[in-house]
C-alpha cells in the first residue's frame, strides 16, 4: 500500500502550470491590476491571444461590425473573463491528457474537466455568486489527482482498486482501500504543490467528501461536490470508477437541488460545454474514446 | 452538436460514425459501424433493420423535453421524447421497415445513492420504456441500470450490438 508522501514524490515529474498561467493567475487576482500589462503578457502567448480575440469577438462578448484587437479585448473583457479563459485555456492544457488510469481519453478528460467547471459556475451564480470564479477553477481542477495516479500505476490502477468494489462501495472508499489514498486527497496535494490558494486545494481533496456544516464546512465544496455528480449524470467524461459516487445528503439540501432543478442544470452545461468547445474553436468533441 | 442523418455509405470498408451525447446517427449499408462512448444516466438506443441494413443510434440524456423547449428545439436529441421519434423517423426515410426493427437499449445508470431522490437513471428508462409501450415497439434487448459507465456498438453488417462495460465488451444482440 503506497502512502501519500510516497505519491507526493512523484509530483515532481508532472508538467508545471504554464508560466504565463501562474502570472496571470496572480495578477488577475489583484482588483487593480494594470490591464497593460496583463496584455504584454497575454500577447506573447499566441495561443492564448488567440483565444482571447475568440471571446472577445464572439456573439456572447462582441460587437457586431466591429473587430476587437488584443488590447481592446482584454480591457472589454476585464478580469474576471480573463481569469476564466487563461485557466480553461492553460490549466485545461495541463489537466487534459490521457488517464488510462481511469481509462478516460484525453477527451473525456477535457469534457470531465471543462463540465465540472461550468456545473459549478452554474451552482455558484445561484447560491455564491460572488466566488463564481473560484468556483468555475476548483470545479475544473477537481479530478486532476487522477492523472497523478496515472502517471504513477497506469491501467493497473483501476483493476487493483476494483478487487475492492462492492455493490454498496464507493470508488473513493476503494481507491482508499487499495492503495492508501484517493484520486481527490492526491489532487488536493498537488493544487498545493502548484501554490494554488488553499481554498481551491481543499474543495479539490473534499469534492467526493463534502464537510457538513460546521467548522470545515465551505460552500465552495458543496458546489464543487455537486457540479461533480451532475457531470457524472450528463455522462461527460465518465471513467472506469462509472458513477459509484454519492450525492451527500447536507449539499442536496443547501442547494436545493430537485430532480427537475438537476435536470435543467445537466442541460445547461451540457450547452455551456459546447458553446465553449465551439468558442475554443475545437471539434464537437464526440470522441470519447477510453485511453485503453 | 452534429446531428448526421440519411448519411449514405457504400464503400468497402468500415466506417465508425461516432455519435455525440445529445445527439444521433441513421446510416444507410453494411460497411457501417456507429459508436457511442460514456453513457452513464444517459440512455443509447440502437434500431437496425437487417433488410435494408438501415441502422441508427440515439444517444439522450434526459427523459422529458419540457423543461425547456428551446432546448428540446435546438437539440432535440438531447431528450427521449423528441429524440427517439426523430431516430425512427429518419431511419423510415432511409428505408426502414417497423416491422423489421431490432431495437436495443443500454445505459441509464445510477450515481451509487443519491438518497432514492432523483433517479435520473431510472426516469430515463421508465420513459423510454413508455414511449416504445405507446408506439408497439418491443425492446429486444438491454443492458441498463447499476452504476458504470457504457459504450455501446452497433455493426450494421449484421445488426450485432455490443456493449462495453468497465473494460469488458459483451455481445447484447443477437441473444
Amino acid at each position: 500500500m503506497a502512502d501519500l508522501n510516497t505519491l507526493i514524490s512523484e509530483l515532481e515529474s508532472l508538467p508545471t502550470l504554464p508560466s504565463t498561467s501562474s502570472r496571470l493567475v496572480a495578477m488577475l487576482g489583484d482588483r487593480d491590476v494594470d490591464m497593460g500589462e496583463v496584455s504584454d503578457i497575454v500577447r506573447i502567448d499566441e495561443s492564448l491571444s488567440l483565444a482571447v480575440l475568440r471571446y472577445a469577438n464572439s456573439v456572447a462578448y462582441g460587437t457586431p461590425g466591429r473587430e476587437f484587437n488584443l488590447r481592446e479585448s482584454i480591457i472589454r473583457l476585464g478580469s474576471d473573463a480573463l481569469l476564466k479563459i487563461v485557466l480553461q485555456q492553460q490549466v485545461g492544457q495541463v489537466v487534459t491528457r490521457s488517464c488510462k488510469a481511469f481509462d478516460m481519453s484525453r477527451e473525456a478528460m477535457w469534457r470531465n474537466a471543462i463540465g465540472g467547471a461550468v456545473a459549478a459556475e452554474n451552482l455558484a451564480r445561484q447560491h455564491y455568486p460572488d466566488d463564481r470564479d473560484i468556483c468555475f477553477v476548483a470545479g475544473l481542477l477537481r479530478d486532476v489527482g487522477k492523472l497523478v495516479l496515472d502517471q504513477k500505476y497506469g491501467e493497473s490502477y483501476a483493476e487493483s482498486v476494483s478487487k475492492y468494489l462492492t455493490p454498496e462501495t464507493t470508488f473513493v472508499d476503494a481507491e482508499r482501500m487499495a492503495f492508501g489514498t484517493d484520486h481527490a486527497e492526491v489532487g488536493g496535494a498537488l493544487c498545493r504543490h502548484w501554490q494554488l490558494p488553499e481554498r481551491i486545494s481543499l474543495a479539490v481533496q473534499h469534492h467526493h467528501t463534502p464537510p457538513e456544516p460546521g467548522d470545515r464546512h465551505d460552500m465552495l465544496i458543496d458546489i464543487v461536490h455537486a457540479a461533480d455528480i451532475i457531470s457524472l449524470w450528463s455522462g461527460l467524461g465518465i471513467g472506469q470508477d462509472g458513477l459509484r459516487y454519492e450525492l451527500a445528503p447536507h449539499v442536496k439540501t443547501a442547494l436545493s437541488l430537485s430532480r427537475r432543478k438537476a435536470e435543467r442544470e445537466i442541460a445547461a452545461m451540457w450547452d455551456a460545454v459546447r458553446s465553449i468547445e465551439e468558442t475554443l474553436g475545437m471539434s464537437t468533441g464526440k470522441d470519447e474514446r477510453s485511453a485503453a | 452538436m452534429t446531428s448526421m442523418t440519411g448519411q449514405v455509405s457504400s464503400g468497402t470498408s468500415p466506417k465508425a460514425h461516432v455519435v455525440g451525447v445529445a445527439d444521433y446517427a441513421v446510416l444507410r449499408g453494411p460497411t457501417n459501424e456507429i459508436i457511442t462512448h460514456a453513457l452513464g444516466s444517459c440512455i443509447g438506443v440502437t434500431i437496425f433493420d437487417p433488410t435494408t441494413h438501415v441502422g441508427g443510434m440515439l444517444h439522450f440524456m434526459l427523459p422529458d423535453s419540457k423543461i425547456n423547449n428551446d432546448k428540446a428545439s435546438d437539440s432535440p436529441a438531447m431528450f427521449a421524447d423528441t429524440g427517439i421519434p426523430l431516430l425512427f423517423k429518419h431511419a423510415y426515410e432511409l428505408g426502414a421497415k417497423k416491422e423489421n426493427l431490432i431495437v436495443c437499449a443500454a445505459g441509464g445508470a445510477e450515481v451509487l445513492s443519491d438518497g432514492g431522490h432523483f433517479k435520473i437513471g431510472s426516469r430515463n428508462r421508465t420513459v423510454l420504456r413508455k414511449i416504445f409501450w405507446k408506439n408497439n415497439v418491443l425492446l429486444s434487448a438491454d443492458d441498463t441500470g447499476g452504476n458504470n459507465s457504457r459504450t455501446l456498438h452497433l455493426s450494421l453488417a449484421d445488426g450485432t450490438v455490443t456493449v462495453r462495460n468497465r473494460g469488458k465488451g459483451e455481445v447484447l444482440w443477437p441473444i
